[in-house]
C-alpha cells in the first residue's frame, strides 16, 4: 500500500507543484502573493473544457485533442494572468505592498462570481480524453491518468527550469528577481519581465487545470480555492520565490496528504491539517522555507 | 431638539410607516427556504419548481380571496446563512408558513427561529431525525411547529443495512461520510443496523465537503477488501468517490442515500455509477397513481427539465401549508391569520396527495415510512424490489 499511496501522492503533488510555480514566479519578482492565481487555474479548467467542446477539436484523435486542449488552456490562462497583472496590479506598482494584495483578493472574488453567475454554479463533468488503463507494479498499480499527470507536469517543469537557467530571457528574469532597479539600469525591460512571469505562471496554471479536470472528472467555479491554498502552502514550504522549492513543496504536500489519509486511522477527516501542520513546523525551524534564501529586508 | 430625540422620532415614524403599510398588502405569502445557489443548487432549484407549481395551481383555483405569493430564500446549504434567512422570514408578518429547509444542518437551527414566532415549518427534504426530536427536549420552550413530509435517516439507514445484508448476504462494509448532520447521521444509522444484523464494519471515515481527492482513502479501504462501500453524503463527493474507487479498482458494491438520486450524480460519476444502489425516501412518483397528474403538470410547465428527487415533496409540502392556511389560518373578515390554529390543524391532518397518504406523528414526522431502492442501469435509476 505504501507504493500505491506514494503514486497517489505524486500525482496529486504534481498538480500542486505546477500551481505553486505560478505563485512563486510572481513572488520572486514582485514580492507579492498573487491570490488571483487560484482563479486563473479555475478559469483554465473552463478554457480547457471549452476547447474540448469545440466541434473541430472533438473529432480529432485523443492525442491531438489532448495537445490542443493543453495548448489552448495554457495560452488562454497565460493571457488571463497577464491581463490581470495589467489591470489590477500594474497601476498599484508604487503603492504600499498591501494594495496589490487586496486588489488580488478582489480579482479572485470577482472571477469566481463571474463564473458562478454567467457560466454555471454546478459541477461540470470533464472528459477523460485518454483511455483508462492500469500498469501493475507489484501490489500497486498506476493508472494512465496518473502517468499522464506526472509526465506532463515534469515535462513542463523541466522546460521551465531550462528556460530560467539557460536562456537569456531566463537570465533577465533572474536578474529582475535579484534586484529590479539594478536590472533596469542594465537595460532589462523589467515591466515586460514582470508580464512574462505572469504569462508563464498562468500557462502552468492552465496546464494544471486541464490535468486536474481529467484526473478528477469534474470542474466547478470554486475548485481553485482549496487547491490554491495548498499550492500556496507548497510554495511557502519550499521557500517562496524559489522555483525548485515550489516543485519540492508541491510534491511533499501531495505525498504527505496521501500518506496521512492512507495510514492514520480517520486520517481522511484531517487530511487538510497535515499539510498545514508540516508548514508550521518547517517555518518554525526554517522561516525562509526548505530551499529559500535568507534575505535581509529590502529597503 | 437634540440628536437623540430626533433619532427616536425618526425611528418611531419609520416604525409607524411599517405598521401602517404591511397589512394593506393583498397577498398571503409562503416562504421557500432552500439552497438556490452553491454546491447543491440543483436540488433546491428543483424544489422551487415543485413549490411554484403548487402555488400556481392554487392561485388558478382561486381558493383564497387574495393572491398567494411564494417568496424564495436562498440558504446556500449553509447553516449560518439558514439562520439569517430564518430571521428575515419571521420579520415578514405576511408569511404564513415556511417550506424548508433542505439540509438537515440548516433545518435544525433555523427551526428554532420559526418556533419562537409560532411559524409553521414544513420541511420537504431534511432527513436527520434530530430535526423533529429536538422539540421533545426540555430545552424546547416553544410550540411544536416542525413538520416533515419525508422519511428520516434512521429508517433509510436501517433499510440500506437490511437490504445489503438480507438481499445480497453481504457481511462486510466500508463506510464513508461527509461529516454533515445528514451524511454522518445516515452513515451512523446504517452502521448501527448493519452491526445489529451481525455484519462487520471495516472502516468508518469522514471526508470534507468540497474535497476532490479521495484516492488515499480508497487505497486504504481497498486493502481491507470490503464487500460493499456505503457513502453518506451528497452527490458532488459521492460522484467523485465512486469514480475514483472504480479507477483504483475497488469493485465492491456501492450503496448510498437519497442525496445521490439525481442526474448530477450520474453526470459526475459517468460510467462508474453503473450498478450503484441508491435508496430514497418514499415511493417513486411514477408508482403512485395520485402523482401521475403532478408528473404531467410538471412536464407541461417545465419541458425538458429533469425532475429532481425532492420536487414532489416540496409540491406536497406547499399544498399542505396552503391547506392549513385555508382551513385554519384565515378567519373570515379578518386580514390576519392565526398561526397557532395552523399548527393545531397540522396535528390532526390526514392528507391524500402525490406522496400517498400523509399523517403526522407526535413529533411531526410523517407516518409514511416507505423507502425505495434504485439501481443505476444504463444511466437511469431503476426502482428495485425488496
Amino acid at each position: 500500500m505504501f507504493v500505491q499511496q506514494l503514486i497517489n501522492g505524486l500525482a496529486l503533488g504534481s498538480i500542486y507543484a505546477l500551481i505553486a510555480l505560478g505563485y512563486t514566479l510572481v513572488y520572486g519578482i514582485l514580492l507579492m502573493v498573487n491570490f488571483a492565481h487560484s482563479e486563473i487555474f479555475m478559469l483554465g479548467a473552463f478554457f480547457a473544457l471549452g476547447a474540448l467542446s469545440l466541434s473541430w477539436v472533438s473529432g480529432l484523435p485523443a492525442f491531438m485533442q489532448l495537445l490542443l486542449a493543453l495548448l489552448l488552456a495554457m495560452f488562454a490562462s497565460a493571457v488571463t494572468g497577464a491581463l490581470i497583472e495589467r489591470v489590477a496590479y500594474k497601476p498599484l506598482r508604487h503603492a504600499s505592498r498591501l494594495a496589490p494584495l487586496i486588489s488580488a483578493i478582489g480579482v479572485s472574488i470577482f472571477l469566481q462570481n463571474l463564473v458562478f453567475l454567467f457560466v454555471t454554479n454546478q459541477s461540470v463533468p470533464f472528459p477523460r480524453i485518454v483511455p483508462l488503463w492500469h500498469l501493475e507494479l507489484g501490489n500497486s498499480q498506476i493508472s494512465s491518468l496518473q502517468i499522464l499527470v506526472i509526465a506532463v507536469s515534469f515535462l513542463l517543469m523541466g522546460f521551465l527550469r531550462f528556460f530560467i537557467q539557460k536562456t537569456s530571457l531566463g537570465k533577465a528574469m533572474r536578474a529582475t528577481a535579484g534586484d529590479r532597479m539594478m536590472a533596469e539600469f542594465s537595460g532589462i525591460p523589467t515591466e515586460r519581465i514582470i508580464s512574462l512571469a505572469f504569462l508563464i505562471g498562468g500557462a502552468l496554471g492552465g496546464a494544471a487545470a486541464l490535468l486536474n479536470g481529467m484526473y478528477y472528472g469534474s470542474i466547478k467555479y470554486n475548485m481553485g480555492f482549496l487547491v490554491g491554498i495548498k499550492a500556496f502552502t507548497a510554495a511557502v514550504l519550499g521557500g517562496i520565490g524559489n522555483v525548485t522549492g515550489a516543485v519540492l513543496g508541491g510534491l511533499l504536500i501531495g505525498i504527505l496528504e496521501s500518506l496521512g489519509a492512507g495510514y492514520i486511522p480517520g486520517g481522511s477527516e484531517w487530511k487538510d491539517i497535515f499539510s498545514f501542520a508540516v508548514l508550521i513546523l518547517v517555518l518554525l525551524v526554517r522561516p525562509e522555507g526548505l530551499l529559500g534564501e535568507r534575505v535581509s529586508e529590502k529597503v | 431638539m437634540n440628536i437623540k430625540s430626533r433619532a427616536i422620532l425618526i425611528s418611531l415614524s419609520f416604525a409607524g410607516f411599517l405598521v401602517s403599510c404591511s397589512p394593506q398588502e393583498e397577498v398571503y405569502r409562503l416562504a421557500l427556504a432552500v439552497p438556490l445557489t452553491g454546491d447543491i443548487a440543483a436540488m433546491g432549484l428543483g424544489m422551487k419548481r415543485g413549490a411554484d407549481l403548487a402555488v400556481e395551481e392554487v392561485n388558478k383555483q382561486g381558493r383564497f380571496g387574495r393572491v398567494i405569493e411564494l417568496k424564495a430564500f436562498d440558504d446556500r446549504a449553509d447553516p449560518k446563512e439558514a439562520v439569517n434567512v430564518a430571521n428575515q422570514i419571521v420579520s415578514d408578518n405576511n408569511i404564513a408558513a415556511v417550506i424548508g429547509h433542505f439540509n438537515s444542518g440548516c433545518s435544525i437551527p433555523a427551526a428554532q427561529v420559526y418556533a419562537r414566532k409560532d411559524l409553521l415549518m414544513i420541511t420537504p427534504g431534511a432527513t436527520n431525525p434530530k430535526l423533529t426530536l429536538q422539540q421533545l427536549e426540555p430545552a424546547w420552550k416553544w410550540n411544536k411547529v416542525i413538520f416533515r413530509v419525508n422519511t428520516t435517516d434512521d429508517v433509510q439507514g436501517q433499510f440500506s443495512a437490511n437490504f445489503l445484508f438480507k438481499k445480497f448476504k453481504l457481511k462486510s462494509v466500508a463506510i464513508v461520510h461527509d461529516k454533515t448532520p445528514y451524511g454522518q447521521g445516515l452513515a451512523e444509522e446504517f452502521k448501527k443496523q448493519f452491526e445489529t444484523n451481525g455484519g462487520t464494519v471495516l472502516s468508518f471515515d469522514g471526508i470534507s465537503v468540497g474535497d476532490k481527492d479521495f484516492k488515499a482513502l480508497i487505497t486504504r479501504i481497498k486493502t481491507r477488501r470490503p464487500q460493499a462501500l456505503f457513502f453518506g453524503g451528497i452527490y458532488n463527493e459521492g460522484g467523485l468517490l465512486i469514480r475514483q474507487a472504480r479507477e483504483l479498482g475497488l469493485n465492491s458494491a456501492f450503496l448510498s442515500g437519497d442525496a445521490l438520486q439525481t442526474n448530477e450524480f450520474l453526470k459526475l460519476a459517468g460510467e462508474s455509477a453503473e450498478g450503484s444502489y441508491i435508496t430514497n425516501v418514499g415511493v417513486p412518483p411514477e408508482k403512485i397513481p395520485s402523482a401521475q397528474a403532478f408528473l404531467e403538470k410538471f412536464k407541461a410547465k417545465y419541458p425538458g427539465v429533469d425532475i429532481q428527487p425532492y420536487d414532489h415533496y416540496s409540491y406536497e409540502a406547499t399544498m399542505i401549508a396552503l391547506l392549513a392556511l385555508e382551513k385554519a389560518g384565515i378567519t373570515q373578515g379578518s386580514k390576519d391569520f392565526n398561526r397557532l390554529k395552523m399548527i393545531e390543524f397540522m396535528k390532526a391532518l390526514r392528507y391524500d396527495g402525490v406522496l400517498g397518504q400523509t399523517e403526522f406523528d407526535e413529533k411531526g414526522d410523517t407516518k409514511n415510512k416507505a423507502i425505495t431502492v434504485y439501481k443505476v442501469q444504463s444511466g437511469k435509476f431503476i426502482p428495485q424490489d425488496f
